[in-house]
């Protein structure tokens, strides 16, 4: 279950091993670590107290992960009640912890929402060519598993493709029911259009194809969103700038939230992630893509470790059509409000009244 | 006519000496790094180097050689240049990455052949003509979709300064912003590119932000705006691969089975 | 003071005695005990990997197992209510048994939450004034009115047995009061578990109104077959003789209640598959299958059938009447209700996922040998309150009667 059991990892040997010392953000505009007031000998002498102690706890588990676990890391109270105080606290534990589980500096950032902003997605459905970058971003960014067993590998984002549609004579007599008298056309099955009934695993030499459209899905950042209503714990909950965020730490895995998305955007993690030291993202945030333990749900947060200081998320930095728009849904020269106000937008599932902040649109 | 196809012979004869010579280099470069393609392939490319220890630039796609993810969006950019409507950007807000660096052969034009005069033998009136030596360059170009016909070399490209498009009053337009000339017929896509509708744009979104903007050519080969295989603006290139099949699951054969039986 | 301490240890002694078969049965039961607590370690170290649960199918057989085990646990009101409001004379004698039987029943469905959520360590997150408890989730009600079903019933249930055991009458003051409630709470309990399910939109199988009324009657039906075989069992191998009149009055009950749970279904078929929107994408799965994937077919044909003939069977006076033959079709319909309730409603939920993609459940060997596992603590439970209850029912433990808790 070691990450370094992951034949992955070799692939990437030929990289630069990966610094000890004092790492940037990736993001330039992001701030410097700002909660390591700890030095690395005092992290190491609470990672052996506490692989003491949580020996004890975890039914005996054990390993190099497990061990890094602080104790109270086990007794921490949901994020959103916890003092500033508190909140700092539980970040340098976790910095501490994933520094020593990475064997690299990783930053906790805990960037509350920003006054004045609502964040918004817009996506252009009819330049998407279907070419999954967005989906390989998002798991370069975030942190997911990797993994080749089934069910280790998980991505937020998932590109539907629709067939065109071939409308034909062959079909016209073929009415159906047959023989009931019921007038049902022969081509009454043809697909067409954007319906959510097409494939996931298409795997052609190249996109576009000619009789293919393409429509990614992801977390849908609900205005009223049902995951965060019957939530038991409250700790899957819409942050002031409107994305719905979860505190892994006090997730119970009951998977109710899954049941509740109408988008299907939410992925639970079967077992402890498997992630690669090298490919570990070290620039993190509390609620977005800090790694995840076994038997949480996750979901995509809309990079909130970049846009939380004004970066656009990574599936929009490599969308390669420029089908991917972001932005400040209060500021009307934002590009999505820009595109609300002219282009003719439509929210998935509408009917649901759950008020996605992620707009399709054609131009 | 004459002059035209001795002028071609030169520029045949540089082009075989300095190509061997690039190539080289490139292989050479090739060996040691990792060069990632961003939008589409062929178009704009980035070398991957570490920005800070640790930290790549980018991070590009084992299968498919694509741009996955940015470490720095602005890297190796240039101030983007005024733009009509675009004045409002406080500078070095908008940048980009010059085009030219890419379109190696453009120093040499200006110098070999098109060095600022009109040629000998250039037609006098502005009814296309074929030039072989172009053509035997650039094999897209012989029979050029864009326009259908209604358009030739010399309603984008600079009679005389070659290393130069044009606009409609027959002044230059620089490679690093072919926006300029690409809006005098795509107006629409102008004026939503202008407004980060139309193509894209990475670095910061807040509106008063720090923006790489990706400029058209970035995205598309005027040269080439159609083929059989696709139905967009925008050529094919090798989608990466697929999710993981659920547990239990063989394999995905069932979703090219329709629904209903019927 | 004393009799309550004298109680406890009576009860502890005369149930932990008993005669080989006793001794056999509870041993296999504690074999399957074992095997379970090993495969919930494994869970919990490896994750649900273990399991066949995907993203795609996030809730199988221990969902399943849950719902159907919340019904079970409601039908003791089917003994309660009889009982106490139309005091019929032959169920008054054995209620008590009901109450064992729904203590049990919520002990398993408990198990099977557990089993089914991915972090159970963090169980006290639910739990105020540290952890969080939310009105808005139906899972948070869930918990609310199981706790208060199981400590309803452990009240009611052991006081009557330690006022018989003490000789002395039934407070009916503080009785009476807790009865009444606990038979209306029985059908929240079931209620609460059907919104579970039925209050997500997301999941057009499970969104329609109609899903409490057919929760409540499947369980109407589960629950006393499950009480009949009982019943028999504790006739055929015990001093205690359950009455003719409450088996016949359960039979009863069980034939309508299944009559309606049938009718509710091929309601829901009509329906459906009249207009056949794609909500009726999952009832499809589940009957033809979709896309050429039809692992399910067989399981939701096989229910149909089961119930059906089930129902048929108790129709005929021969079949109902005979308690050599009643067990027949009341295993029939308990299986069939299970497997309605379990792979025929929590599976198809999921097929398809809320955007399109289906993809079939596989159950892990971990999964199936959890469920058996929890099944077996149930009926270790069961076993362990019956014979105490039915001890006390029969004066075989009494306050300050020593000989009869020795033998």
């Amino acid at each position: 279950m070691s990450p370094k059991e992951n034949p992955s990892a070799d692939s990437v040997k030929d990289k630069p091993s990966q610094c000890q010392t004092q790492l940037a953000s990736a993001d330039p505009s992001a701030p410097g670590i700002t909660t390591s007031r700890r030095s690395f000998l005092k992290a190491g002498g609470a990672l052996s107290m506490s692989s003491l102690m949580g020996a004890a706890a975890l039914m005996g588990q054990s390993g190099d992960v497990e061990a890094a676990i602080e104790w109270a890391e086990h007794f921490q109270k949901n994020y959103r009640l916890m003092t500033p105080e508190e909140k700092a606290e539980a970040r340098a534990r976790l910095e501490r912890r994933y520094s020593a589980e990475y064997d690299k500096k990783v930053s906790v950032d805990g960037t509350e929402s920003q006054p004045g902003v609502l964040m918004g997605y817009a996506l252009n459905i009819r330049k998407c060519i279907g070419c999954r970058r967005c989906v390989k971003a998002c798991v370069e960014e975030n942190n997911q598993s990797r993994g080749s067993k089934p069910g280790q590998r998980i991505e937020w984002i998932q590109v539907l493709r629709m067939e065109r549609g071939e409308f034909s004579q062959d079909k016209m007599d073929h009415g159906y029911p047959e023989g009931l008298g019921i007038q049902v056309g022969g081509n009454a099955y043809t697909p067409a259009g954007q319906v959510l009934e097409g494939q996931y695993f298409y795997e052609p030499e190249a996109v576009p194809e000619k009789d293919a459209t393409y429509m990614p899905i992801a977390c849908m950042q609900c205005e009223k969103p049902p995951c965060v209503k019957v939530c038991p714990v409250r700790t899957t909950f819409r942050e002031g700038d409107g994305v719905v965020v979860i505190d892994y730490n006090w997730c119970i895995g009951c998977k109710m939230c899954m049941n509740a998305c109408p988008y299907w955007a939410r992925r639970f993690n079967l077992t402890t992630p498997v992630l690669p030291k090298e490919e570990m993202n070290p620039v993190t945030h509390y609620m977005g893509n800090r790694p995840r333990m076994r038997g949480v749900v996750e979901k995509c947060h809309w990079c909130l470790q970049r846009t939380r200081h004004s970066r656009y998320p990574a599936c929009v930095e490599v969308c390669p059509v420029g089908a991917r728009k972001f932005g400040n849904l209060l500021d009307p020269e934002s590009e999505v409000s820009l595109i609300l106000a002219r282009k003719n937008v439509f929210r998935l599932k509408a009917e649901y009244n759950t008020f996605p902040k992620f707009f399709y649109f054609y131009d | 006519m004459k002059k035209l196809v001795f002028h071609t012979v030169i520029l045949a004869v540089c082009c075989a000496a300095a190509t061997p010579a690039f190539a080289q280099e490139a292989a050479k470069q090739e060996a040691k790094e990792t060069i990632c393609f961003e939008s589409r392939k062929g178009a704009s490319e980035i070398t991957k180097h570490e920005i800070k220890p640790g930290l790549p630039n980018v991070k590009c796609s084992p299968t498919t050689g694509a741009t996955l993810w940015y470490g720095d969006p602005y890297d190796g950019t240039v101030p983007m240049g005024k733009m009509p409507l675009l004045d409002g950007i406080p500078e070095g807000k908008a940048v980009v990455r010059p085009r030219s660096e890419k379109l190696n052969l453009l120093g040499m034009c200006a110098t070999a052949c098109h060095n600022g005069v009109v040629p000998p033998g250039f037609p006098k009136h502005k009814k296309p003509v074929p030039i072989p030596t172009m053509e035997s360059l650039l094999p897209e170009v012989k029979n050029l979709q864009h326009g259908r016909g209604r358009i030739w070399c010399l309603d984008c490209h600079h009679s005389t300064k070659r290393n130069m498009l044009v606009d409609h009053f027959g002044d230059p337009v620089s490679f690093d912003q072919p926006q300029l000339l690409c809006g005098k017929c795509h107006g629409d896509k102008l004026r939503d590119w202008r407004d980060g509708i139309h193509g894209k744009r990475i670095g910061e979104f807040v509106s008063t932000g720090k923006k790489r903007w990706f400029v058209c050519t970035e995205c598309h080969n005027p040269h080439d705006v159609q083929d059989g295989a696709r139905n967009k603006g925008f050529v094919q290139i090798a989608p990466e691969s697929p999710p993981q099949l659920p547990n239990g699951m063989k394999d995905a054969k069932h979703e090219s089975v329709h629904g209903i039986a019927h | 003071m004393q009799q309550l301490t004298s109680f406890a240890a009576d009860y502890t002694r005369y149930v932990l005695k008993g005669g080989t078969k006793f001794y056999v049965w509870m041993g296999c039961l504690a074999v399957l005990i074992v095997g379970m607590m090993y495969v919930f370690y494994l869970q919990n170290t490896e994750g649900l990997i273990v399991t066949g649960m995907t993203s795609q199918i996030n809730d199988g057989l221990y969902l399943a197992n849950l719902v159907f085990l919340v019904g079970v646990a409601a039908g003791a009101v089917t003994i309660v209510f009889p009982a106490y409001v139309y005091h019929h004379e032959g169920m008054h004698k054995v209620t008590v048994l009901g109450e064992m039987l729904a203590i049990s029943a919520v002990l398993m469905v408990f198990l099977f939450v557990f089993a089914h959520m991915g972090r159970p360590d963090r169980l006290w997150h639910m739990i105020p004034p540290r952890g969080i408890y939310s009105f808005s989730s139906m899972l948070g009600w869930d918990v609310l009115v199981l706790n208060g079903y199981l400590l309803l019933n452990l009240v009611v249930g052991f006081y009557y047995l330690y006022a018989k055991y003490t000789g002395k009458p039934v407070n009916k003051k503080f009785f009476m009061p807790l009865v009444y409630i606990s038979i209306v709470w029985a059908l929240s309990i079931h209620t609460v578990t059907a919104f579970l399910l039925s209050n997500n939109p997301a999941r057009p199988m499970w969104f329609h109104s109609m899903m409490p009324i057919r929760f409540i009657a499947t369980a109407f039906a589960a629950g006393p077959c499950l009480i009949i075989l009982a019943f028999l069992i504790v006739r055929n191998n015990t001093k205690m003789w359950v009455e003719d009149s409450a088996i016949s009055l359960l039979t009863t009950i069980v034939t309508w209640c299944l009559g309606i749970a049938i009718f509710l279904t091929l309601s829901e078929v009509v329906v459906e598959l009249y207009a056949r929107t794609e909500h009726a994408n999952g009832l499809y799965y589940l009957m033809f299958g979709l896309h050429g994937l039809t692992n399910l077919v067989p399981w939701f044909w096989s229910s149909v059938v089961l119930m059906i003939s089930a129902f048929v069977l108790f129709l005929i006076p021969a079949f109902r009447n005979n308690t050599k033959l009643l067990p027949v079709p009341c295993a029939m319909a308990f299986v069939g209700i299970w497997i309605e309730k379990g792979m025929g409603l929590v599976v198809p939920g999921y097929i398809p996922t809320p955007i399109g993609e289906v993809t079939e459940y596989y159950p892990s060997f971990v999964e199936w040998l959890l469920t058996i596992g929890i099944w077996a603590f149930g009926f270790f439970v069961l076993t362990i309150l019956l014979k105490g209850a039915i001890g006390i029912l029969q004066g075989e433990i009494k306050y300050g009667g020593q000989a009869a808790a020795v033998k």
